[in-house]
């Protein structure tokens, strides 16, 4: 089965950048942007979308099959993904 | 003012601010050290030293909430973590700062 | 070094009601505070990262420092958002028009 997986995040927070690591170790395929090195014209539109699926401004924003978990947290991501009979 | 010196003065300027509210630096010193580096290249793009881990809006009455140290405008949720939300300070009796859960501040 | 001393600074009058006024008694940064007609003293520094505190506003008994907006008490020194931090305060005395200032030490 395959899971749909989005990160937000900050190229400037190691949070994400682990949040990105632990998909790529998983073997879990993502897909993320790095809000903050969008052309500017975009920033704010991306960022804002991420502020309203997580209700608060803090990264990483994950969101797995339309679930939202903020924050690194394998736990939850592992919760969320059918692969893993979450 | 280079990089490396106002990493340093950032170091001192935190430490008198954090040691009261009972926060020290992580004692992971590779991650303060890459914290510290990314707040120095935000204050000189973006005006101030901002979370490395949560975005501006743009409106200052809520960026100036996630201006470094921030702990004191989210100290519940940092003091339920024992941590702040970029890792820079823990709690000062953490000895072991990859033991401790990130999670938002409705949960925990 | 010598106990506290009172230091001499500028005319009273100098410092209207609602706003305040930088002073350097012995070289140490000081901001002469007038709200509700009373007379505070306060470090000239913000706690957070030191900036000068004058160009701040002042709203009754806060002042807000104009570089991250961090917010002081004037009469007590205290930071608004956490009171574990605040910024020195100093006793103040009005003699022949002029406004003193105590020192700690010199
Ligand atoms: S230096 Fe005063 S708020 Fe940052």
């Amino acid at each position: 089965m395959t899971d749909d997986v989005w990160v937000y995040a900050l190229s400037t927070c190691p949070w994400c950048r682990k949040t990105k690591q632990w998909f790529t170790d998983s073997k879990i395929a993502f897909e993320y942007v790095d809000v903050d090195t969008l052309p500017v014209d975009e920033q704010d539109e991306v960022a804002e979308k991420a502020y309203k699926l997580s209700g608060g401004r803090r990264f990483p924003v994950v969101v797995i099959n339309g679930e939202v978990i903020v924050g690194h947290s394998p736990d939850k991501f592992l919760e969320h993904l059918k692969g893993w009979g979450g | 003012m280079g990089s490396a010196e106002r990493k340093d003065s950032l170091r001192y300027l935190y430490e008198r601010v954090v040691g009261p509210l009972g926060y020290k630096f992580t004692p992971d010193a590779e991650l303060a050290d890459f914290l510290l580096e990314q707040e120095v290249k935000l204050e000189q793009d973006h005006g101030a030293p901002y979370c490395p881990c949560q975005g501006r809006t743009g409106v200052r009455a809520d960026d100036r909430a996630i201006v470094c140290p921030c702990i004191p405008f989210h100290r519940e949720h940092f003091d339920k973590m024992k941590r702040c939300w970029c890792g820079l300070f823990v709690h000062t009796d953490v000895t072991d700062p990859d033991s401790l859960p990130q999670f938002p501040p409705d949960e925990g | 070094m010598s106990g506290p001393q009172w230091v001499p600074t500028i005319d009273d009058s100098k410092v209207r009601d609602g706003a305040y006024v930088p002073v350097y008694p012995k070289g140490v940064g000081v901001l002469l505070v007038r709200t509700d007609g009373e007379l505070f003293a306060i470090a000239n520094k913000c706690g957070h990262m030191a900036c000068p505190l004058e160009g701040g506003k002042l709203e009754g008994d806060v002042i807000t420092c104009p570089c991250h907006d961090w917010r002081f008490n004037v009469r007590s020194g205290q930071f608004i958002d956490a009171p574990e931090l605040s910024l020195d305060t100093f006793a103040t005395r009005v003699e022949d028009g002029k406004v003193f200032v105590e020192l700690k030490e010199a």
